[in-house]
């Protein structure tokens, strides 16, 4: 059976959680964009709403410079787009967590990102 | 440098000092599961993988400290800047499991959250020893696993 290819965009500043989002989407069969702030992520999600297909998955994580992952979230589903959206942070208070669903996100999960937790994520939004 | 005369009797000694050394990193609560995490990422395509993300720990965590130091130096306190690079310490260090890193972090953030400057004082005093056990343990570590060769990066010996 021909497995499409899932597109994913992991927003990340910080090379250290780039690099191991990297690896583990790898080990998942996942080759994903990378945006390093919240507005080149908005930009990257644009150009793709203009044409070549949606992503099917937005990771992002909370603190970054020149935009956060918030306001990045705001403005993606502001755009209309409804691909699932889960923010990936080191503060996982639920004032953190509600934060991000009041900003549009569909899911939250605590860094560092392991198999499991991609593994979780990609089942809990059809894209395993 | 290893005499390669004798491979198997060397090899087997420095296997063994590689496990009780990683054995102890687990006991003495310096490491956590994150760290095999890491291990079991690393295959053929990325040898070398654990020894690059730890790598770029211990790159990025110096440079934090010293700017966590600075901060609190300064007047008026900025309590936000605090909190935000001691986040980003926390998180680098929970990539690699540093888990006394990661707990000492939290303590920080506590210590900012009630705009507590000495607490956070001490608690930068702690989190710098606790870094600098860590790097110390770890570049010991990886300079085992260097002596082993590129066999060893397969293995992954589990806690």
């Amino acid at each position: 059976m021909d497995r499409r290819r899932i597109r994913v965009l992991l927003v990340e500043d910080e090379e250290i959680h780039r690099v191991l989002a990297r690896a583990v989407l790898r080990a998942a069969g996942v080759e994903a964009d990378e945006a390093e702030n919240g507005a080149e992520a908005v930009r990257r999600v644009r150009e793709r709403v203009g044409g070549g297909g949606a992503y099917d998955l937005i990771l992002t994580d909370k603190q970054m410079p020149v935009m956060d992952g918030h306001e990045a979230t705001r403005q993606i589903r502001a755009m209309g787009v409804t691909t699932p959206i889960v923010a990936v942070s080191s503060d996982s208070l639920p004032s953190d967590v509600q934060a991000f669903t009041a900003a549009g996100a569909d899911d939250f999960t605590p860094k560092p990102l392991t198999k499991e937790k991609v593994g979780h994520i990609l089942s809990k939004f059809g894209l395993a | 440098m290893m005499d390669l005369s004798e491979p198997t009797m060397d090899y087997s000694n420095l296997r063994r000092q590689i496990t009780f050394m990683k054995k102890s990193f687990f006991d003495q609560g310096y490491l956590d599961e994150q760290f095999n995490q890491l291990e079991e990422l690393q295959d053929e395509s990325s040898p070398n993988f654990v020894e690059e993300v730890v790598a770029l720990f211990l790159k990025d965590s110096p440079r934090l400290l010293s700017n966590i130091e600075q901060t609190i130096g300064k007047y008026p306190q900025d309590f936000y800047r605090l909190d935000s690079l001691v986040h980003q310490l926390k998180g680098s260090g929970s990539s690699i499991g540093a888990v006394r890193m990661k707990n000492e972090c939290s303590v920080f953030k506590a210590h900012c959250n009630d705009r507590n400057l000495e607490g956070c004082r001490r608690s930068l005093q702690k989190m710098k020893r606790e870094h600098a056990t860590l790097k110390q343990k770890l570049e010991s570590y990886f300079q085992l696993l260097r002596q082993v060769g590129p066999r060893e990066h397969a293995v992954n010996s589990r806690k």
